[in-house]
């Protein structure tokens, strides 16, 4: 087997912004979610549970980046280039997105490090899952006031690791598992 | 403004305000972009738009703070609120004032950014109106097989990730096929002027966020 390449080329570039933007895309079907979700949990007193639950689905790219071309920096890039994309049509968010996306992809790529960029498998995307998990809820600490919150924070954590779970463990391996019966990334262009 | 500096500047406003708590900025920085998105004669309905789309999450973070957490600090409440008016108004002062293509040679010639980066991501930008149709037609066809393809069906991502690995082939291809080789030095038509106008509107504009943070109350 020839020894991979690790380098990004063009295609590769404009795959993984695709594939961020098209996670985007899908997301905005599910974005009423997010209010219906803080409209049931607010008579719970816990009102960012729609912050947490859905936080997974933001941070699906990443993953999927990593296990689509297995090399380093696939995460991050497939995450920050979705996020830049969405902030280039003008999402209103912004540039905040900008930073958003560069802490999420640095959350995922985190994961496929400590496993030594060798497990595409559920070892690397339980790995993921906990460093996406701690890493962004280190940053809505100080971004979203969750240093405020007290001893709720054990609810908002696990609900942000049972979504994280969800969508970027169990949901992007079963993608996985499609892309791999279809061989479609098999290609040499690919892998080189 | 030079498009990069533009975006430089508003990416240190998100930073700094993210890591700072302090109303007086918040509500002068959110009040300066409304007055820049003015004279740049925005439509009327977007600033509804801009107001009410961020509505919905900053009154849960408002609520969470004031109501339902152990110190009931209605002052970072309100901060955390106007936080998310000044990510967005920043946001919508690049957004609304400066097109995807002149960001982009912008960012490819004044601040570097390799080539292949800068139009890759543009070239999926400009996808995006195919994108929405693609998944809309996945849907679509799958209704007519009567399966219904909600947004946690694992066909629903394959099958728009195979559009995409077929897109990125063929964009590229068509890149390529156009001249473009990646790491090659390229020449451009189109300059982007980074004049001392910039540096100077860049620096003091940080000096001032500076001097307001930690100086006001």
């Amino acid at each position: 087997m020839a020894k991979k390449n690790n380098k990004f080329h063009l295609r590769d570039i404009i795959l993984l912004a695709l594939v961020g933007i098209i996670f985007g895309v899908i997301y905005w079907a599910a974005a009423f979610m997010y209010n219906a979700l803080t409209i049931v949990f607010t008579p719970l007193k816990l009102p960012m549970m729609g912050n947490d639950l859905t936080m997974g689905l933001w941070c699906m790219a990443g993953p999927m980046a990593g296990f689509m071309l297995k090399k380093p920096g696939a995460p991050f890039l497939g995450e920050f280039l979705g996020a830049a994309g969405e902030a280039l049509i003008g999402d209103q968010w912004g540039a905040a997105n900008l930073i958003s996306g560069a802490v999420q992809g640095v959350a995922s790529e985190l994961g496929f490090t400590f496993t030594g960029y060798k497990h595409y498998d559920w070892l690397g995307a339980v790995s993921t899952t906990i460093t996406t998990t701690i890493v962004t809820f280190a940053w809505d600490w100080f971004r979203n006031g969750y240093n405020k919150f007290g001893f709720k924070n054990v609810y908002y954590f696990s609900g942000r690791l049972l979504s994280m779970f969800f969508f970027c463990g169990v949901l992007v391996m079963l993608i996985e598992r499609l892309l791999e019966r279809s061989h479609v990334m098999k290609r040499e262009e690919f892998n080189d | 403004m030079n498009p990069s500096f533009k975006l430089l500047l508003v990416l240190i406003i998100a930073l700094e305000v993210s890591f700072t708590r302090h109303l007086t900025i918040n509500l002068v920085l959110v009040a300066v972009a409304i007055i820049y998105l003015l004279t740049k004669r925005i439509r009327p309905r977007l600033f509804g738009w801009l107001f009410l789309m961020p509505l919905f999450p900053a009154i849960a973070v408002f609520i969470t703070i004031a109501w339902f957490s152990p110190g009931h600090d209605y002052f970072y409440a309100w901060v955390l609120f106007s936080r998310i008016y000044v990510y967005v108004f920043t946001g919508a002062a690049i957004t609304q004032t400066t097109s995807p293509l002149e960001l982009t040679r912008s960012l490819e010639q004044n601040l570097h950014l390799p080539s292949k980066f800068a139009y890759g991501t543009l070239a999926a930008v400009n996808l995006i109106p195919r994108i929405k149709m693609a998944v809309k037609t996945i849907r679509a066809a799958g209704q007519m097989r009567g399966i219904n393809l909600s947004w946690w069906s694992p066909m629903l991502y394959f099958k728009a990730i195979l559009h995409a690995i077929t897109w990125s082939d063929q964009l590229a291809q068509a890149m390529e096929s156009h001249g473009y080789v990646e790491d090659r030095a390229r020449t451009s038509v189109h300059q982007i002027a980074l004049t001392a106008r910039d540096w100077s509107i860049l620096i003091i504009s940080i000096i001032l966020i500076q001097i307001i943070t930690f100086a006001l109350p």
